[in-house]
């Protein structure tokens, strides 16, 4: 069910367009839902993001601050040190709950380990809403709705703007050809989705061309590749998945090394901003990397943006990478949890990801989601 | 403190230099990625951190305490000296001081908590590993200027590039300081007051103490000293790191605690060098590179770099027996 309100308040009519230029997912407007939404009363928001590590989660705060801004609402940031200190997010989420809030936004660091907070936000009917990381499992209805990039459709977006560039290649090779994947781990439920979205939609482009594919390395990728017809030595392209022991640009650096250096390595992604900024640190004594695969140089894909990937890109270290929109997701996340908080029925918000390269990286539609 | 004379087959650093010549030969031999001038480069380039802070932190070692706020202090110096650069233009070689001046102020916190309040270094240690990282997280993601941008001369400091792109040469100067800077506080710790009254104050507080040695205060100094080193791996990390995350940092002091635990200095005190340190990081260093290369995954590469340290600490536990029993 969703809200129809004739009242042509609410979105600016540049932002719904500029969710139609080139996003992952064709989807109907998600916004529509939205259109016309006040706030009933001004109310205050606890919104849990993973940590403020990255200018990820700063560009989904001004995201926030913007749909607070247009609906009267005030909202509270709060995420623990980094990523990983799971417990202390789940510290942080308990002492909001307590606080009996109106609604709660939630990017869970670890999906699995807040389901009794969510347990308790039923029993006290505190609505919730996931942004950026959904909880798949998640105790009947306590999340409303969800704000997510579709990761899977995200990572398959890298390999079909990948292949292009590295068709010609494959065609010719003599010998077996390596296409890199790093991970910056296998635990995460968007790195998982996101990586195997990649690793998918390379094996049935390079099938479609009557190449034989396999998936070697990081044991989860491996098992979740689908489609991968034949041995790894005999394969035409191998797909090379490597995962680093903790989540450093220096381990996925190491480990981008170790594949780019191989001679028969002809193209590598890196699934997330760290990733992808180790394999440009491995670049950086290599120089392997470039746009003209014809003439051997290695095709570099990053996800996520960032000064130093925004700027392997448009020197053509990288051939392009995929954002996400943490703005719009921030921005939605408030607007659904306002809708909920209202007492109205709110659906699923998937944001698209964008594919972005020199050309089109200065493009209104694009550049707002370059965070730096 | 009697210095005996010892056959050099006997000594822990020659075997751990034997160690790191078999892991060379070992991962060279699996891999002919690994062989390359390249790889080399990259194994080079991101262990002066490692290997600055593990100087660092044999001194406090050696006294029979730690410092477990290398790691995150290091990150915390690097983000703050970043965000100076980059949000109010402040020149890269006062950034570089930032660090430094930050790292002697740790230490001397440290230092007083430890040496003259008495606390445990552990605890004292582990608390403002807290408060550096949560400083740090104050800070947004900061890269440091890149080669090719205005201040991007400090990438220079540990490595030369001639030349722009593919066809540069580039020279890993960054190990010709180091290695100055091991020998240099080699002799430091063997021929200097300072350095005696470190191993003297790991070997036996109290004796120290009553043989007239200002116990105070050196103690206070092995953890300024510690910062020091700190804050120039600060330096090195923000050179080799494309951005500078918040929040990370802790379990970076392992790998230079680790280092110097395999180079031979005593978990107990009272004795270590800075030579043993510096091949010990080689061989966490190498596994850390080498591993990946031959294939292994990452839980495998942890695992044997755990049961190394093992193996490294057993040995510093047989040999001290053995002395005990002479």
């Amino acid at each position: 069910m969703t809200i129809k309100k004739v009242i042509a308040l609410g979105l600016s009519a540049a932002m719904v367009a500029g969710m139609t230029v080139t996003p992952v997912l064709a989807a109907e407007d998600p916004a529509a839902q939205f259109e016309g939404l006040k706030a009933n009363e001004a109310y205050e928001f606890p919104m849990m993001v993973k940590s403020f590590q990255s200018t990820y989660w700063q560009a989904a705060v001004e995201g926030m601050q913007k749909a607070a801004d247009e609906l009267g609402v005030t909202f509270k940031a709060q995420g623990p040190n980094s990523e990983s200190d799971i417990a202390d997010q789940v510290n942080m989420i308990n002492t909001a709950i307590a606080a009996k809030p109106v609604g709660m936004g939630l990017a869970a660091c670890d999906t699995s380990s807040v389901t009794e907070a969510l347990e308790k936000c039923v029993a006290d009917g505190i609505p919730v809403v996931t942004f950026d990381t959904g909880v798949a499992d998640a105790p009947e209805g306590s999340v409303v709705a969800e704000v997510v990039t579709d990761n899977a459709q995200a990572g398959a977006v890298a390999a079909e703007n990948m292949y292009p560039a590295i068709k010609d290649v494959i065609a010719n090779a003599e010998g077996q050809v390596i296409i890199g994947e790093i991970n910056q781990d296998a635990t995460a439920q968007n790195i998982q989705l996101r990586g195997a979205g990649f690793i998918n939609k390379m094996i049935e482009l390079v099938k479609a061309d009557g190449k034989t594919v396999a998936v070697t390395g990081n044991e989860f990728y491996v098992n979740a590749a689908e489609g991968a017809d034949a041995e790894e030595k005999d394969a035409d392209v191998l797909i090379q998945v490597a995962v680093p022991a903790q989540t450093t640009v220096e381990l996925c650096s190491t480990e981008a090394q170790a594949i780019l250096s191989k001679e028969n390595c002809i193209a590598v992604f890196g699934s997330n901003q760290v990733a992808a900024e180790g394999v440009i640190a491995a670049n950086s004594n290599l120089n392997v990397l470039g746009s003209d695969a014809a003439n051997g140089d290695v095709i570099g894909v990053g996800f996520d943006a960032g000064s130093i990937i925004k700027a392997a890109v448009a020197d053509g270290t990288f051939l392009g990478a995929v954002t996400q929109s943490p703005l719009m997701m921030g921005y939605y996340a408030i607007y659904a949890l306002t809708a909920a908080a209202n007492g109205d029925e709110v659906e699923d918000v998937p944001t698209a990801g964008y594919w972005y390269n020199a050309e089109n990286m200065e493009d209104e539609s694009i550049a707002p989601n370059l965070y730096d | 403190m009697t210095k005996k004379k010892k056959s050099i087959l006997s000594d822990q650093r020659f075997i751990v230099l034997l160690v790191v010549i078999a892991l060379t030969a070992v991962f060279s031999a699996m891999s002919k990625e690994f062989r390359q001038y390249n790889t080399m480069l990259s194994l080079l380039d991101f262990s002066y951190y490692d290997l600055l802070m593990a100087i660092g932190v044999t001194f406090p070692i050696i006294t029979g305490g730690v410092d477990l706020s290398i790691g995150t202090g290091m990150v915390c110096y690097a983000l703050i000296g970043g965000s100076m650069i980059r949000n109010h233009n402040v020149p890269v070689v006062v950034a570089m001081l930032i660090c430094v001046v930050l790292g002697l102020i740790i230490g001397a916190v440290n230092g007083v908590l430890i040496g003259v309040m008495n606390l445990p270094p552990f605890l004292a240690t582990l608390c403002t590993c807290m408060i550096t990282r949560g400083l740090g997280s104050l800070y947004s993601a900061t890269p440091w200027p890149g080669l090719t941008q205005e201040g991007g001369w400090f990438h220079s400091i540990f490595k030369l590039t001639v030349g722009t792109g593919r066809s540069a040469d580039r020279y890993p100067i960054g190990f010709l300081w180091m290695i100055l800077l091991v020998l240099l506080m080699e002799y430091v710790l063997n021929h200097t007051k300072f350095g005696r009254y470190t191993i003297a104050i790991g070997s036996n507080k109290e004796a120290a103490a009553l043989s007239g040695i200002n116990v105070k205060f050196y103690h206070v100094m092995v953890y300024v000293v510690c910062g020091l080193f700190v804050g120039l791996a600060a330096i090195a990390y923000a050179a080799v790191t494309p951005t500078v995350q918040p929040g990370t940092g802790a379990g970076l002091e392992m790998d230079a605690i680790g280092g110097a635990f395999v180079g031979g200095v005593a978990a107990s005190g009272g004795y270590g060098s800075i030579l043993g340190t510096f091949v010990g990081i080689y061989v966490i260093m190498l596994l850390k590179t080498g591993l990946p290369y031959i294939g292994l995954q990452a839980n495998w590469q942890q695992i044997i770099t755990g049961i190394v340290l093992i193996v490294a600490v057993l040995i510093d536990i047989v040999k001290e027996k053995k002395a005990n029993s002479l």
